[in-house]
């Protein structure tokens, strides 16, 4: 990681938090889309200046399909999606704006708690980094279970997989080929898993809420 | 060598049964064939283990006494799951449920299901084990959703979302326990051993957080309460053979992640710490699927729970310690035989009654004499009635635990008998009673009744013998978890 620009890159993870943050607050599909679109490129320019620090193209090549999956073919792809089921409007959610902002403070609080703080000791120079990316790994776990739609559930689980990189980030870990081949292999998945099943449930349901599953209540 | 059979035959299965065109005699043939090749691979393996403690290749694939246990049961599960399939499709597209395309895609996937699990079990890097359990998830999910109905869908999805979250908090968990070698420059490909070794040098906060996601990811997978939510709804709308191999086999191999990274925690922070969290997990995990199997209505879900209870009960053993590890470990494979034997039967009831609500199997006994009886072995075995292993294991385990834990060890033996009751009670309504007169008397064929008794022949015989190999490899395992 490079030290000589703690403050931006502190910066940087500071947007990727409030972008989960206004996923929960954000009421068009759409507009989740582009947040998380923002939130990857501020993964993307992490994991950059690391490159541009020790030029490994192992990370290089990572950069690069992280910038053109998740930055650009995974919200081309989820747009398209919105656009063929004209999905404009995504608001359900179990919990209301204000009570899910007040979740999102506890949650973060309880991040920056002794429970989670010790943590630092993988970089302490980064400690408010380390547990801010744990913070919004929380958030976006918790952002798929308040969210009815399926959509916001995928973009949920990806959100959280950038959070996870942002930690090791600044745990100093994303050198490591093992967390680039474990990346690698979830966005792979996830590509997978988001351009079938998406349209098998819709097929099935007519609709991407997943109140809409309810077939397995009657067992 | 030996150990690349393992992951190119399956590999190979797989391509091959893509390219496979109208003949489903074709994809029956590979199917078995290289189940039964990964079954004699199996052998040398597991016999170079009991003689040599462990069977390596270069450094990336390495079976321990734990892993050769693993192969053991996936492979032959494997062989007889796939065996079943042959029998079991046959018969659904005689019945017009499927066509040859979707025999084709359940035996490509079916084989990269396998391929995984026994990646996941050889692999000698916990990323790579990662990896290869993320694919379980991405093979089954498109079986468990086969049928391409609403409800499969439905639990599909939900087994997918679930699993991958908890796999997300695995990875991270994962990252912690590699954090100290990736810290020190070590950018490599980083093994079990590797990590082993710097175990002490690790800091005890860090260790523990650790362990905790590594126990909530793949206790994901395992199926503990109360991340267990997605294995009933899965069991329930999977194809049978496929089932049996998610309960036999893969809850086995994602329990063998955990006790990897148990090994490397008690090393850096004492055995107490996971001890105490497998303990409580398993105590949960009991006494929720035991309340839970009072009320089922479904014959594949009330198998599920008892597979949540076992997941529990092994959790117990490993918690508890001493003569409760290698109970564990025995459970481990005698769960595997009966609850395999358990779900091939409930495929040859579905067969027959084309239900899988308990309310419409009535008359299993002169519907389905072989099977019935079958099943009803089955249910002693894993209800743990003497004289079959599974009672010698959780006596054991309980044994293990009655001293430190006497308040858990009671609590759980009540679960134990909660589980037998609600057991008995749904299976009796099943094999006894009047059947419907359009139900037809008679098994299904060779194909789906030969696997159920053959292993139900080993589940009885492993009861009162356990090989001497066995024994070698499940005191090693002890040795090391």
């Amino acid at each position: 990681m490079i030290t000589n620009f703690e403050q931006p890159l502190f910066f940087f993870e500071t947007l990727m938090f409030l972008s989960v943050i206004f996923m929960h607050l954000s009421k068009k599909s759409s507009s989740v889309i582009y947040l998380y679109a923002a939130q990857s490129l501020f993964v993307t320019i992490l994991l950059l200046s690391s490159f541009i620090k020790d030029l490994s193209f192992a990370l290089l090549l990572v950069v690069v399909v992280i910038f053109g999956i998740k930055v650009v073919i995974a919200p081309y792809f989820f747009l398209g999606l919105i656009k063929r089921h004209q999905l404009k409007f995504s608001s359900s959610s179990y919990l209301n704006g204000p009570t899910a902002l007040i979740v999102l403070a506890i949650i973060t609080a309880i991040t920056y708690s002794h429970l989670f703080k010790p943590l630092a000791v993988l970089s302490p120079d980064n400690e408010n980094a380390l547990l801010l990316a744990i913070a919004m790994m929380f958030i976006s776990i918790f952002l798929m279970i308040n969210r009815k739609g399926v959509l916001s559930q995928m973009i949920g689980i990806l959100s959280l997989e950038n959070g996870i990189v942002s930690f090791a980030f600044f745990a100093g870990l994303e050198q490591s080929p093992v967390l680039e081949l474990g990346i690698l292999f979830d966005i792979l998945v996830w590509i997978i898993i988001a351009s079938v099943f998406a349209s098998m449930i819709y097929k099935q349901f007519g609709s991407l809420d997943v109140t809409a599953m309810k077939h397995l209540k009657e067992e | 060598m030996t150990l690349l059979i393992f992951i190119t035959i399956p590999l190979i299965a797989s391509i091959v049964s893509l390219l496979i065109k109208k003949k489903t005699q074709i994809l029956n043939f590979i199917a078995i064939a290289a189940s039964a090749v990964e079954l004699i691979a199996t052998a040398k393996i597991i016999l170079s283990v009991a003689e040599q403690g462990s069977y390596s290749l270069n450094g990336l694939f390495s079976v321990d006494y734990l892993g050769a246990i693993l192969i053991m049961v996936v492979s032959f599960v494997g062989f007889l799951a796939s065996w079943y399939s042959v029998g079991y499709l046959k018969t659904e597209v005689a019945k017009e449920i499927i066509g040859f395309r979707r025999v084709r895609q359940y035996f490509v996937l079916l084989h990269l299901f396998l391929l995984a699990m026994f990646f996941a079990i050889i692999t000698t890097n916990p990323i790579l084990m990662w990896v290869a359990i993320e694919a379980t998830t991405l093979s089954t999910a498109f079986l468990i959703s086969f049928y391409n109905k609403p409800s499969a869908m439905e639990a599909a999805w939900k087994y997918l979302i679930i699993n991958s979250v908890g796999l997300l908090l695995a990875f991270f968990g994962t990252l912690l326990f590699l954090s100290p070698e990736l810290n020190f420059g070590h950018h490599g490909l980083i093994d079990w051993h590797s990590i082993l070794l710097n175990a002490k040098n690790f800091d005890p906060f860090v260790i523990k957080i650790a362990f905790i996601f590594i126990l909530i990811g793949y206790g994901t997978k395992v199926g503990f309460v109360p991340m267990h939510t997605w294995r009933p709804d899965a069991y329930s709308k999977a194809p049978i053979p496929v089932v049996a191999l998610l309960s036999g086999s893969l809850l086995n191999v994602a329990f063998l992640a955990i006790l990897r990274f148990k090994s490397i925690t008690d090393l850096s922070v004492g055995k107490e710490f996971s001890q105490n969290l497998l303990i409580s997990f398993g105590i949960v995990s009991i006494m929720v699927a035991a309340f839970s199997i009072f009320s089922q209505k479904n014959y594949k879900r009330l198998l599920a729970y008892s597979s949540i209870e076992h997941a529990g009960i092994m959790a117990l053993g490993f918690g508890f310690g001493g003569a409760g590890v290698f109970a564990a470990i025995l459970h481990m494979i005698y769960h595997s035989l009966a609850k395999s034997l358990l779900f091939l039967s409930a495929g040859n009831i579905f067969l027959k009654y084309s239900s899988t609500k308990i309310y419409n199997v009535r008359g299993l006994i002169s519907a389905l004499p072989v099977t019935s009886v079958i099943f009803v072995i089955g249910f002693l075995a894993i209800t743990g009635v003497p004289p079959f292993g599974i009672f010698l294991t959780e006596f054991s385990i309980l044994s293990a635990g009655v001293s430190a834990h006497p308040a858990i060890t009671i609590i759980a033996l009540s679960g134990l008998v909660l589980v037998f009751v609600g057991f008995l009670k749904q299976i009796a309504s099943m094999v006894f009673g009047i059947k419907d007169e359009n139900i037809s008397k008679g098994e299904a064929g060779i194909w789906t009744t030969a696997p159920i008794i053959i292993i139900a022949v080993i589940l009885i015989a492993a009861s009162f013998y356990i090989p001497s190999f066995v024994k070698i490899l499940i005191n090693g395992a002890v040795s090391i978890y």
